[in-house]
């Protein structure tokens, strides 16, 4: 089928171009394929085939429109043949890709830190090799990650477990201008998988989270924060479709009563 | 439809609109040229066609398929939070059932979305604002909130509440949410060619409708005195 359709195409071609001078449904079949790109233009040529056998003794003169034609449908081809290219590049681009492209992103994973990759569930207060942490033993009991906005600080023993779920925490230096604070918050709210607090010693104004990485930045304008958000929340979870909701809602240090399914209940463990 | 007679008697009718004399001499080489470049032409979109497809055949970043699924996830997710308190808490053996029905089947639905996307290339996040992927859904989405969902207000409420009060507003605002989700799924219905983007939406509008009535039934027993 398709050995036929090209070869074709050129005869219904010279019939538009002999005929140029006073046959225009010849030019009429010659323009259409122009619009239909490639695959028309195949079609219609197998479909006429037959008909110019007399006019092509006729040589032609030098007419520009079917030399226009053929450009059209090479730079249509071209440009398929580049869109797919370009797709199929863009398209294969892993999460831990996009993220290792963000401007002044710390890939912990990379570093292989026993202590940072520990996924142990462990009671009580524990130390972190960051702060805020990425990664490390964690409290059984998760910290909501609903979209949660925390207006104080809250255990880091539950936080890195929302990390291991999949979702990004949004940190920000305790008594970052309101308005700063007000901008993360429309980052957070509402969605599922984000979470959001603020910490009392932190060197930066705002510091994102997701398991084994970080993203320090001075100001909640950074566009750097979406971007790290549209690539790490829930790509980076550790355990996949893990859920966010369930989890310690309260803000303060982890207690002994933290442990256990996470209500607000104290449950004991 | 035999060739000659028609094409001439065609070319005649239309002979005298077309005035566009050519020169009959030149070089023949321009169609043997012409021929080539078309063969070539034909020959690279084909080859784009056969293996492009795929990539170009699947939703975008930005289409309304990805952003249903990804807004459906956070939708579903609130719902699989509120569910789970309630059969947690809850000392009403129906409501415990199906509390657990909506957490179990919207929690798996969730795992299905978020599939596809992965399938699809697509990040579970989009770089659009909640709702965008809806026509005329500007402003129905407020503090970050889809329609129909609980504010923290109503979840930190229900968190403490128990006995008949808890399962009251539990369907309560179950039946809110679902009325949201049901929007939501007719909307990509009609927006979408995506099959099975659209029979999971449209089960998701019949098994919440049924649900609904469920609801109303429940709440108009545990209301009366």
């Amino acid at each position: 089928m398709s050995t036929p359709g090209p070869e074709r195409v050129p005869s219904t071609v010279k019939v538009d171009k002999t005929s140029g001078q006073g046959k225009p449904p010849a030019k009429a079949g010659g323009t259409r394929p122009a619009g239909k790109g490639p695959q028309g233009k195949g079609g219609k040529g197998g479909g006429k085939g037959r008909k110019p056998v007399a006019p092509v003794k006729v040589s032609g003169g030098r007419n520009w429109g079917p030399i226009a034609v053929a450009g059209v449908v090479v730079l249509i081809a071209v440009g398929i043949i580049g869109y797919g290219v370009f797709a199929s590049i863009k398209g294969s681009e892993s999460w831990e890709d996009r993220a290792g492209g963000i401007e002044g992103i710390i890939d912990y994973r990379s570093q292989k830190n026993p202590q940072i990759d520990d996924r142990n569930h462990k009671d009580g207060p524990l130390t972190y090799v960051t702060n805020p942490p990425v990664g490390g033993a964690h409290n059984s009991s998760w910290q909501n990650c609903m979209g949660d906005v925390y207006p104080e600080p809250i255990a880091n023993e539950h936080a890195v477990h929302s990390l291991e779920h999949g979702a990004v925490w949004v940190t920000y230096k305790q008594g970052l201008a309101a308005d700063q604070v007000t901008k993360l918050q429309e980052k957070v709210q509402g969605k599922d998988y984000m979470f959001m607090s603020p910490v009392a010693n932190l060197d930066k104004n705002v510091s994102l989270q997701a398991w084994g990485y970080q993203l320090k930045v001075d100001s909640a304008d950074d566009g750097r924060i979406d971007e790290f958000i549209k690539d790490l929340r829930l790509n980076a979870t550790m355990e996949p479709n893990a859920v966010c909701s369930g989890g310690n809602t309260n803000t303060g240090p982890v207690t002994a009563a933290s442990n256990g399914t996470g209500m607000d209940q104290p449950t004991g463990n | 439809m035999t060739a000659p007679t028609d094409q001439d008697a065609a070319a005649r009718a239309a002979a005298p609109a077309e005035d566009t004399p050519t020169t009959r001499t030149g070089p023949r080489f321009g169609t043997g040229w012409l021929a080539l470049v078309l063969v070539l032409g034909l020959l690279l979109g084909a080859a784009a066609g056969a293996f492009g497809t795929r990539l170009i055949g699947t939703p975008a970043d930005d289409s309304a398929e990805a952003g249903f699924l990804r807004d459906m996830s956070t939708h579903h997710a609130q719902a699989v939070e509120m569910s789970m308190i309630e059969h947690a808490n809850s000392t009403n053996p129906q409501l415990v059932t199906l509390a657990g029905d909506i957490a179990m089947t919207q929690n798996g639905q969730v795992g299905t979305m978020l599939a596809w996307l992965r399938e699809w290339n697509l990040s579970p996040t989009g770089t659009q604002p909640a709702m965008a992927w809806m026509p005329d859904s500007a402003g129905s989405v407020r503090n970050g909130l889809m329609p129909g969902m609980a504010t923290p207000a109503d979840l930190a409420t229900l968190r403490k509440a128990t006995g008949n009060d808890l399962d009251i507003q539990y369907l309560t605002l179950m039946r809110q949410h679902h009325l949201g989700g049901i929007h939501m799924a007719q909307e990509i219905i009609t927006l979408s060619d995506e099959k099975k983007v659209t029979a999971l939406a449209g089960t998701m509008v019949a098994g919440q409708q049924s649900e609904i009535n469920l609801i109303d039934d429940l709440l108009a027993k545990l209301k009366a005195p």
